[in-house]
């Protein structure tokens, strides 16, 4: 029996993928991620990925993934589904926000000004996906038993290595206490700040069973375009007409 | 009302400001973290009260209604009293929302950088409307005792008065005419703008799809009619604290009995269309609200005590004003349980299958029970509202028993 092995490891091609797409101008870029469900081992690498990325706070993820149990003991099964935010291409999240602060941007990516968000949190209600959490100002450490540190003080030796904000957006954002984006609404961006670099989401790196592919849908020679053919291919609550830009593999 | 009522009410505002100062301490310090709601039910009860006061604030706009619409010039004698109501519900209204907001001080970013295709920003638009409209309205409808006040050697700070009057220091018939034309004009724009900011506080939870109760056409009117009804009742209560108009009372008590029968009707329909459509996500909602964990603020609070004993006492005693009276109070006390189960069901619901089965987190979960500090907070909100009103309806002429205050009332 032959082994038809693959010539390269997927995260190789869509590295390459990101490489082309990042000579393109911009706006003719369009980021697309396509997860395949029957891949999913149910890990949450890519949550916790995500997380350790996204220096997310408790309460705070942007990429969850879903189970379900189907059937009864002894035909039992396991489902998972990994929800990022869809980035749709007609998001209601966008549309609520009453100081502009939540947008799309030119590749297609629902982003949030952090500086400019109230937090009113009416996105957060209005997305169908439940793809945006808010910041609550939670912390790991919270309540945990300190000891007066001896060179850098109680405080900063409990939650230093929680301080640190996020380098979310491409910004340096003021260390985690009480500036942004604590009272603002939070969800996943694609890890663009990663993109700038030539590097891939978190996630799309971290998946250990390969499930999640990402690249430009309007380049034809990329990953994404020609799964996007699969006859396998929906995306969540198709009725809405919310049309996503992340899609799923049945 | 006498003194020793109103001496029980300043002190148990005082107290409520004191309890509260506590909560509202800890909002100012740890912004939203000591709040029990989370990211799958973000509203909560802030909100809610949000809504009640919203409701509270149509007062006025029933009491204009029935001056313009319907014709009932009798209802002009209250129009100050409920001018006055709409300001300090406006005030406890924009307190509770900026307090809901995560980042407070940055809602001046309403008017910088507003979205239009945002309903919120059009309640934004509507509320200041309102503010504006009812400032001016309650000044134009004092300024004339204020005046007189002025010239009251027995009153005490009337430098104060003087400043309110803007320097006003005669007020002669042709200004009370002038006046007039004003209030007439800024009442019949009440009636427009009244009706949108209502309309749009519905709109603002209709327009949102995948939400099974509040995503319908009925919302905005059913928000409508539930501010007339509780707003009316306010009125009406008062009125009868303040005013002893019995026949004014009737009246109002008639325009509440047809408002409460019409809020039950839509509200029995809302339930009738939901189960019949028997939409998983509909039944679930409405199960919450009629079976869930606080099934007795539907039942109980709202249908027997908010609902059934108001109807009772103004079909079966309509020439009673006591009787009317406590209808109303009912009405208003109960009202906050209208609005909470108006927006928690519709959020304690998941969106996608599988979510309560991830990421285990006390802020993503949809079991919400408010905590101590939002209590507390709202405590403090209200006792400012009932101080505000008490010493308003003391030291400023909002219940003015002079015919000429009445005569220019409206």
């Amino acid at each position: 029996m032959a082994w038809n092995l693959p010539v390269e490891d997927q995260l190789v091609r869509m590295q390459r993928d990101l490489a082309r797409a990042q000579k393109k101008n911009p706006p003719d870029i369009k980021w697309s991620m396509i997860i395949d469900v029957a891949k999913c081992i149910g890990c949450h690498a890519c949550t916790i990925a995500c997380v350790s990325e996204n220096k997310l706070p408790p309460g705070v993820v942007y990429r969850p993934v879903l189970e379900e149990e189907i059937g009864h003991y002894p035909h039992v099964r396991r489902r998972f589904l990994p929800r990022p935010c869809m980035h749709c291409q007609n998001p209601p999240c966008t549309k609520v926000c009453p100081v502009t602060a939540t947008y799309k941007n030119a590749q297609g990516v629902t982003i949030i000004r952090y500086e400019r968000c109230i937090g009113c949190r009416y996105c957060l209600v209005a997305c169908p996906y439940g793809a945006r959490t808010s910041d609550f100002a939670e912390w790991y450490t919270k309540g945990t038993p300190e000891l007066p540190g001896r060179l850098v003080g109680r405080k900063t030796a409990s939650e230093g290595y929680e301080s640190d904000p996020a380098a979310e957006y491409g910004k340096k954002w003021p260390k985690r206490g009480g500036g942004s984006p604590i009272g603002n609404a939070r969800k996943c961006h694609f890890c663009l700040h990663r993109l700038a670099v030539g590097m891939l989401p978190a996630c799309v790196t971290s998946c250990v069973g390969r499930a999640t592919f990402f690249g430009d849908r309007n380049d034809p020679d990329s990953l994404v375009f020609s799964l996007l053919s699969s006859p396998r291919i929906h995306r969540l609550k198709e009725e809405l007409g919310t049309q996503p830009t992340v899609y799923y593999l049945a | 009302m006498n003194g020793t009522i109103f001496k029980v009410l300043i002190g148990l505002a005082v107290a409520g400001l004191l309890a509260g100062s506590w909560g509202m301490g800890e909002r100012l310090i740890y912004g939203l973290n000591p709040v029990a709601f989370g990211s799958y039910v973000p509203w909560g009860l802030w909100v809610s009260f949000y809504l009640f006061f919203l409701g509270l604030s149509a007062g006025a706009f029933l009491v204009t209604t029935m001056t313009y619409v319907f014709g009932m010039k009798r209802f002009e004698v209250i129009a100050r009293l409920s001018a006055f109501t709409v300001l300090i519900c406006l005030l406890c209204e924009v307190l509770f929302i900026t307090l809901d907001l995560g980042r407070m001080e940055r809602i001046y970013r309403f008017l910088l950088t507003p979205s239009f295709s945002s309903l919120m920003t059009w309640m934004f638009v509507f509320f200041n409307a309102m503010l504006v409209i009812y400032a001016i309205k309650t000044f134009l409808l004092a300024r004339g005792d204020l005046v007189r006040w002025v010239g009251d050697p027995a009153r005490r700070g009337r430098s104060i008065y003087r400043l309110l009057a803007l320097g006003l220091t005669s007020y002669d018939a042709s200004a009370w005419a002038r006046e007039k034309r004003m209030v007439r004009l800024l009442s019949i724009l009440s009636l427009p703008v009244g009706l949108l900011f209502y309309g749009t506080n519905g709109a603002f939870f209709a327009i949102l799809m995948n939400r099974p109760i509040w995503n319908s056409a009925l919302t905005p009117l059913l928000f409508i009619m539930a501010a007339i009804l509780s707003g009316g009742a306010l009125v009406t209560f008062l009125t009868f604290l303040f005013m002893h108009d019995e026949e004014l009372i009737h009246g109002l008590g008639r325009a509440i009995l047809f408002v409460l029968v019409t809020f039950l009707f839509l509200q029995a329909m809302q339930f009738f269309v939901g189960y019949q459509t028997g939409l998983a996500m509909t039944v679930t909602t409405l199960n919450l609200i009629a079976f869930g964990p606080y099934w007795y603020s539907f039942w109980i609070v709202h249908l027997l005590i908010g609902s059934l004993i108001p109807l009772i006492l103004l079909t079966t005693r309509p020439h009673d004003s006591r009787a009317v009276a406590w209808a109303c109070f009912l009405i208003v006390a109960t009202f906050l349980s209208v609005r909470f189960n108006f927006v928690i069901p519709d959020l304690a619901i998941y969106k996608l299958d599988g979510l309560e089965e991830t990421f285990f987190h006390p802020r993503l979960r949809t079991n919400y029970v408010p905590n101590l500090n939002e209590w507390l907070v709202s405590l403090w909100i209200v006792s400012l509202g009932l101080l505000a009103f008490l010493l308003g309806t003391r030291w400023l002429p909002v219940l003015s028993p002079e015919k000429e205050g009445s005569e220019h009332a409206i």
